[in-house]
């Protein structure tokens, strides 16, 4: 068994130490927000934070989590800047398909934790990872600036 | 006149005769009574079998990837032709299932097979030369408690004269040692234990050893560092500049156990195979004494340029998550890439962003100007078992091209290892072919 704690909740899951995260979250704890994209960490679709920082979860064997506070797209609302970037992301209409977007607000919400109001080539080095097959990013880019103000 | 030319024929005769003999006779086979009486049976023989039989690594190279394990099969691209390992399971038609333990510990120490025709060094049986009959019984007989596999390895493909099998005994009298290992009694008992396991075993200079005229391992050179199907196996000799000589036993035991040593990155090539497959079973014990051992084989300075530059200040400027601002504003297309394929798990500051093994400061890969082993695994990319389950990293080779790969070649020196250097297009092609 493996102790593990998702969106504030301690959860115990009987699963294989090297189990990507993804699994877990999605097929044990059902949490179906996180998506599978590329399966390389390549694409950025299935990015959580672990304690505060986007983790690729399709490749981060789940025994490597520890005691780190795993969040999803399901709780980052309930922080301040997941709220903000939330928000912005209603306000601009950033979403096209959607698919990759609960990556994009995860990866967003992490760098103005980190960084209150990014440049563009701040939001460059922290975006790049997510790839958006719609080509939304120039609403994200908006977005991300818009929540900085807010 | 005529006598002088009747004496110089007999002895031009006389010494055909002798290579002929020497070349041609029959080979004989070793007695294992005495080993086979000393070892235990059973169980306990088949997992000391298996713990030695990992030590010596045989599974690396009898195996293909994604193959089943010593069925045989994986390819050696060499200078005069390319070798393939045969299938070593119990599979009496195409693996070694009819051998006795005689002819099995001839093989490992003399390089020749059961019907007595020689074998080719890239079986490093002038390593195993040095095994115990005992240990040499011990991995028969666990590679006899596994199931056969009915696998045919392709046959070799080498030019004249290295097709004629008999030239390696040629080979054998200048290179091949007789006889175990002996213990040096004027070192630890730790030491001579890491001996035998570097050199008997793990065969650790096959790689790091640079070869001679012949092919062989240069003894004068031992571990300086050497090239090899196109990645380059780094000098582990106890020179501090080049070699592992500056490195901490704490960081040697922690690269060889766990993949990763702070500070100086993780194995990836076939040296990650050697941790993956060989070094992280052994015991805690076994990993102290190969320290013990590496770490008193003298310096050799190698003209290598992979010179590990700690704390370049491009890694000092940059965070986690971002390069310094007036480096990422510059742009060019080897950041780009490093940002969208290769940031998120890597990060920036080279301390790994999604896990240690992904930290690249301080290690050699990214520090060699030549990019040899980093053209490789941005191409092949990676794979490590490791406490904290499997780490990977992507192949790259389908997804970029031959410039983009040199471009990303050179950010990645320049930004973790502060060098200068031109890896070009052309690199990248050829270390597609290698």
């Amino acid at each position: 068994m493996i102790a593990l704690n998702v969106n504030g909740q301690d959860r115990s899951v009987d699963v294989p130490d090297d189990m990507p995260l993804l699994w877990v979250l999605r097929d044990v704890i059902g949490l179906t927000g996180t998506k599978f994209g590329c399966g390389i960490a390549q694409c950025g679709a299935c990015t959580v934070q672990l304690d505060g920082q986007p983790v690729r979860s399709c490749v981060l064997p789940v025994a490597s989590v520890g005691t780190r506070h795993v969040t999803t797209v399901e709780a980052i609302g309930a922080t301040p800047s997941g709220k903000k970037v939330q928000q912005a992301w209603l306000d601009l209409e950033v979403i096209q398909c959607g698919y990759c977007q609960s990556g994009q607000i995860m990866s967003a919400s992490a760098l103005l934790e980190r960084n209150p109001n990014p440049s563009d080539s701040d939001i460059d080095a922290a975006m790049s990872g997510n790839i958006c097959r719609c080509g939304t990013y120039t609403r994200i880019r908006a977005a991300i600036k818009q929540a900085a103000k807010a | 006149m005529k006598r002088l030319g009747l004496i110089i024929l007999a002895a031009v005769v006389v010494i055909a005769a002798a290579v002929a003999v020497f070349l041609f006779k029959p080979a004989s086979l070793p007695d294992v009574s005495v080993a086979q009486a000393a070892l235990p049976t059973g169980q306990a023989l088949i997992d000391r079998g298996e713990y030695l039989a990992r030590a010596a690594d045989c599974v690396a190279c009898h195996t293909t990837s994604g193959g089943k394990p010593y069925a045989g099969g994986l390819a050696f691209k060499l200078p005069f032709g390319t070798l393939y390992s045969p299938n070593i399971t119990a599979d009496k038609e195409t693996g070694i299932g009819n051998w006795s333990d005689a002819e099995f510990v001839r093989a490992l120490h003399q390089g020749i097979d059961d019907q007595g025709k020689n074998l080719y060094p890239a079986f490093p049986y002038a390593a195993y030369a040095r095994m115990t009959t005992e240990d040499a019984l011990a991995i028969k007989a666990y590679l006899f408690s596994l199931p056969p596999v009915r696998a045919d390895a392709p046959g070799n493909e080498l030019v004249f004269p290295f097709n004629q099998r008999y030239v390696m005994r040629f080979w054998n009298l200048l290179f091949v040692p007789s006889g175990p290992l002996q213990p040096d009694p004027q070192q630890t008992a730790d030491w001579n234990r890491g001996a035998y396991l570097v050199e008997a075993m793990a065969h650790c200079g096959e790689c790091h050893t640079p070869r001679n005229l012949f092919y062989a391992l240069d003894s004068g050179k031992t571990f300086a560092g050497a090239e090899l199907q196109g990645w380059k196996a780094y000098n582990i000799s106890s020179d501090k500049r080049t070699g592992i000589g500056s490195w901490s036993d704490e960081q040697l035991t922690d690269y060889l156990s766990k993949g990763h040593a702070e500070g100086r990155g993780s194995p990836t090539g076939s040296m990650g195979e050697a941790v993956d497959y060989s070094l992280r079973h052994l015991t805690p014990e076994d990993i102290k004494s190969i320290v013990a051992y590496v770490r008193t084989v003298p310096p050799q300075v190698s003209s290598d340029q992979a010179i590990v530059e700690a704390d370049p200040p491009t890694l000092k400027a940059s965070t986690a998550y971002a390069p310094a601002t007036d480096a990422a504003a510059q742009g060019g297309l080897g950041l780009k890439l490093f940002q969208g394929a290769c940031a998120s798990c890597h990060g920036w500051n080279g301390e790994g962003l999604q896990t240690p093994y992904a930290a690249l400061r301080g290690s050699r890969t990214v520090n060699d100007p030549d990019g040899t082993n980093l053209i490789q695994v941005i191409l092949k990319g990676a794979h490590m078992t490791t406490p904290t389950g499997a780490q990977t990293m992507p192949a790259f080779a389908n997804a970029y091209s031959d410039v983009e790969i040199a471009a990303l070649g050179n950010y990645v020196l320049a930004h973790f290892g502060g060098k200068q250097s031109a890896i070009t297009p052309a690199d990248v092609a050829k270390a597609r072919t290698q």
